[in-house]
């Protein structure tokens, strides 16, 4: 197993992290709500919206180079989107960020509106990986009322993703071990298709086994846990705090910023 | 008297027609450790399979004084506990705690009663203190401890181990060796290990082309060269005459 990374950071002791799985996930949820919801051409209040997420990254420990590297890891998607907008609406228009002002277009605006919102997400939505063990996210959500299956669904993925990743891995490898010299594309794509057709039989093989072992404890259909989750004064404080942070910057400042 | 476990003429085919089964008959005593040894292939962890009520063939199979039905599944699984080739199809859940807790909580228990289980669970297997752990960041030896443990807190009367040696290191496997000396349940280990099997069991039966060939105490069929090789076995080092471990 050679990419735990992906939780990492979670396993972590900081303040953060002992807080509850369950106010975490509504407080990124409404943060991320707020953040989309701001008018597309709105860029400076994202800078002040940014400040939240980054302290919670540097109050749980979580080291920058690993979120920006995560945030490019998925930044082509959203690139794509925001790099068209200048070409769809080229109205000028003017930002002014304090002392500094930029004659330009709605569409940058646009453009630097959506990369923004992305970042600023992104940095929430990390911070909330990063610091919550994903098996109290997963019965937190179950509290919040998110449908079971759902949960047992993304369980299962969390546990078997690494497995399963590993198997490409080991495929991919038996592969280079046997291919010198490069292979052409057409059986290049011959490989993969016999690739993805393996890990498929693995997986239904795996999910028989998983099947048998549940049976061999009883398993009757009925999803039985054990609630360990517990909401504490410095929970309180902490919702105090963030929606204090999202409300004021959206009701006082965004205001003044325009 | 009751046995723990009686398998009489028991008869399995896959879906293909290969016999995987052919008439096994086979008792073990409460109490008993059991290593079904044998060649690959030869029916091993197919007739584990149906010890634990997993294969339906033709013939008897009565665990604990119970005939397995479908009426009884349950109850029968209750008393019966297995332990699957690979920890990681053993180890479903995101934290060991949830996994050791998973047969307790379906046996009805209370929330107070599974926690304990699952620390005693975890404790015998010498995990305490990983029950918040992720299934993928434990070792091979600490998963297959831990699959053990997600077996022991559901109290079972017997446990069914199927290659429990499987790519662990000689360190590792010393201690599950250790972890299994110390367990008072009723054991049946199938295993290609021969010294692991020799270190282990107190009885063993040789199993090749679905069939029980010999069955009786470790030492009696395990030293019996002749035995061991023609079936594509070997005589443990425990057993070999001269043969001293220091």
């Amino acid at each position: 197993m050679h990419h735990a990374y992906i939780d990492k950071f979670a396993y972590q002791d900081s303040p953060i992290h002992r807080l509850d799985a369950r106010v975490k996930f509504v407080i990124t949820v409404v943060f991320t709500a707020v953040v989309i919801s701001l008018p597309r051409t709105t860029v400076s209040i994202l800078f002040c919206y940014a400040v939240g997420p980054f302290v919670v990254l540097v109050m749980g420990g979580i080291p920058l180079r690993f979120v920006l590297k995560h945030i490019l890891y998925v930044s082509p998607f959203v690139l794509v989107l925001a790099l068209t907008s200048p070409w769809y609406d080229r109205t000028a228009a003017t930002i002014i960020f304090g002392p500094w002002i930029w004659h330009t277009t709605v569409g940058w605006m646009r453009c630097w509106s959506i990369l923004g919102k992305f970042v600023v997400t992104m940095l929430a939505l990390i911070a909330l990986i990063s610091t919550t063990r994903f098996a109290n996210l997963l019965a937190g959500l179950q509290q919040l009322g998110v449908p079971r299956l759902l949960v047992i669904q993304m369980g299962f993925l969390y546990r078997y993703i690494f497995l399963l990743i590993d198997s490409a891995h080991h495929i991919l490898r038996a592969r280079a071990a046997r291919s010198a010299g490069g292979v052409a594309f057409g059986r290049g794509a011959k490989f993969a298709a016999a690739m993805v057709g393996s890990l498929f039989v693995r997986s239904i093989d795996t999910a028989e086994h998983i099947n048998s072992a549940m049976q061999a404890r009883g398993f009757d259909g009925n999803w039985r846990t054990i609630n360990r989750l517990q909401v504490r004064v410095v929970d309180y404080v902490f919702v105090a705090i963030a929606v204090s942070f999202i409300l004021g910057l959206y009701l006082f400042v965004k205001p003044l910023l325009g | 008297m009751v046995k723990a476990i009686e398998v009489e003429n028991f008869s399995y085919k896959y879906p293909d027609g290969t016999i995987a089964l052919n008439g096994v008959t086979l008792d073990v005593e409460y109490g008993e450790r059991l290593a079904l040894i044998g060649p690959n292939g030869a029916g091993k962890s197919t007739l584990l399979l149906a010890i634990t009520g997993f294969v339906r063939g033709t013939g008897r199979v009565v665990i604990d004084g119970m005939g397995i039905t479908n009426g009884n599944l349950k109850k029968v699984r209750s008393r019966i506990g297995c332990c699957l080739e690979n920890p990681e199809d053993q180890l479903f859940m995101p934290t060991l705690f949830d996994d050791v807790a998973f047969g307790p909580l379906n046996m009805g228990l209370d929330s107070q009663q599974v926690k304990q289980r699952v620390n005693l669970a975890l404790a015998e297997v010498g995990l305490a203190g990983m029950a918040e752990r992720a299934p993928h960041h434990l070792s091979a030896g600490q998963k297959r401890a831990a699959a053990i443990a997600t077996v022991l807190s559901m109290s079972p009367k017997i446990i069914t181990l199927d290659e429990p040696d499987g790519s662990l290191d000689p360190r590792n496997r010393d201690n599950l060796v250790k972890l299994l000396a110390g367990l008072s349940q009723t054991l049946v280990i199938a295993t290609c290990n021969m010294d692991f099997a020799a270190a282990v069991s107190d009885k063993a039966a040789v199993i090749d082309g679905g069939r029980v060939i010999a069955a009786g105490p470790a030492e009696q069929i395990m030293s019996d060269s002749k035995l061991m090789t023609s079936h594509g076995l070997e005589v443990p080092r425990k057993f070999i005459n001269g043969y001293s471990a220091a």
